[in-house]
């Protein structure tokens, strides 16, 4: 499959990978445990946008604001939409990240580190190397972390435990949540 | 600035492709070869290549300024110039006038239209001032992963043309599928990744 085919085909994942993400942190107030490596706080913020990703019409629905309004995206999820966009926070340790994280993509906007360190004199002398390594570092941990949620997804989702046990519970979030 | 910024914009980008000789030597002459300078040809793209990522009038890199640990940090230059479509439309409509009194007929023909638009265009451009875009790139010369500044499509395309140019590399977005491929080790994982259809999520 070229690549073309592979980003048309296989959007749904991106997408899932989001839906399921909300699903997670909600169940269990931010945290999020990865069986054997760590566990993060996810939270999910004042943006999201769902679509139908697997119908070749367009139908959109954006939602801005507090958790009440994001609320509004279980509607949409009942209506068979999938997360396509959403602006999260995840913790780890100390470091808090935020970023838009596209679902087709895999594409990070407005990602946002802790801040680096001020400049000292040594970072004169190094020609800002020790800020720029810093901060690669920092952006290189925080793709760590989503790479990390990934990775349980996709296990998960290769699994038979995604048929049998994650997929019916995940349903029967979207439809306590509604009533 | 760029990614140094407090919020940064990130595509993922993965390797594909394998450098012939001496890795750094291709990397130096690469990026050398194909720093930013101004072109002299007829379109909207009047200087493209790579500058430093801490200043974009420096194309020099003195001292490999690119180097930085196991990074290369580089930031791709883009400058074009847009004659304002009201602008063109009057000297269009000038120049037009002037044809067809010359050559007393009553209308030029599409491919003659044509043709005035395209000499007029680059007639202008030496009035406008270009405007100058920046976008930072950050190769993981280690992990073989890149960090490109901007989602747009445009400066996307134009990263992964350069760097394939400079190079002779490929940089391929790191999708969720392609992603997903490569923290799968088995092969029995990725067959059935492969095989994956979409979940239904309706209650």
């Amino acid at each position: 499959m070229d690549f073309i085919d592979i980003l048309r085909e296989k959007a749904f994942l991106g997408r899932e990978f989001l839906t399921w993400l909300w699903f997670k942190s909600n169940q269990s107030g931010g945290r999020v445990e990865i069986p054997g490596k760590k566990v993060l706080e996810v939270f999910f913020l004042d943006r999201m946008t769902l679509d139908l990703s697997d119908t070749e019409s367009l139908q959109m629905v954006t939602l801005k604001g507090g958790q009440s309004e994001l609320r509004e995206g279980l509607a949409a999820l009942k209506e068979g939409k999938k997360i396509e966009e959403v602006r999260i926070s995840i913790r780890a340790t100390e470091n808090d990240f935020t970023m838009v994280l596209k679902g087709t993509w895999f594409s990070f906007g407005s990602f946002r580190t802790p801040p680096i360190l001020p400049a000292d004199g040594s970072d004169v002398d190094d020609g800002g190397e020790g800020s720029f390594l810093e901060k690669a570092y920092l952006l290189e941990e925080g793709l760590e972390n989503i790479d990390a949620l990934f990775e349980y997804f996709v296990k998960l989702r290769i699994s038979e435990e995604w048929e049998n046990i994650e997929l019916p519970a995940l349903r029967k979030w979207i439809e306590n949540s509604l009533t | 600035m760029g990614f140094l910024s407090r919020s940064v914009s990130i595509m993922r980008y993965g390797i594909r492709g394998k450098i012939e000789g001496s890795f750094w030597d291709v990397v130096d002459d690469g990026i050398m070869k194909n720093a930013f300078r101004e072109i002299d040809t007829s379109g909207e793209e009047v200087g493209l290549g790579w500058v430093s990522i801490d200043d974009f009038t420096d194309n020099q890199f003195k001292g490999t300024s690119y180097l930085r640990g196991n990074y290369v940090a580089l930031a791709l230059r883009v400058d074009t110039v847009k004659v304002p479509p009201r602008i063109l439309e009057v000297n269009l409509k000038k120049e037009s006038k002037k044809l067809l009194e010359e050559s007393r007929t009553q209308r030029l023909s599409s491919s003659q239209r044509r043709e005035l638009k395209d000499r007029l265009k680059e007639k202008l451009k030496s009035q406008v001032f270009p405007s100058i875009q920046v976008f930072d790139l950050i190769w993981d010369t280690t992990k073989g992963v890149a960090y490109f500044g901007s989602h747009s499509i445009k400066a996307r395309e134009r990263v992964e043309y350069q760097f394939k140019k400079t190079f002779e590399l490929t940089l391929i977005p790191l999708i969720p599928y392609l992603r997903a491929e490569e923290l799968l080790s088995e092969k029995s994982d990725r067959l059935i990744l492969e095989k994956l259809k979409p979940s239904s999520m309706v209650p």
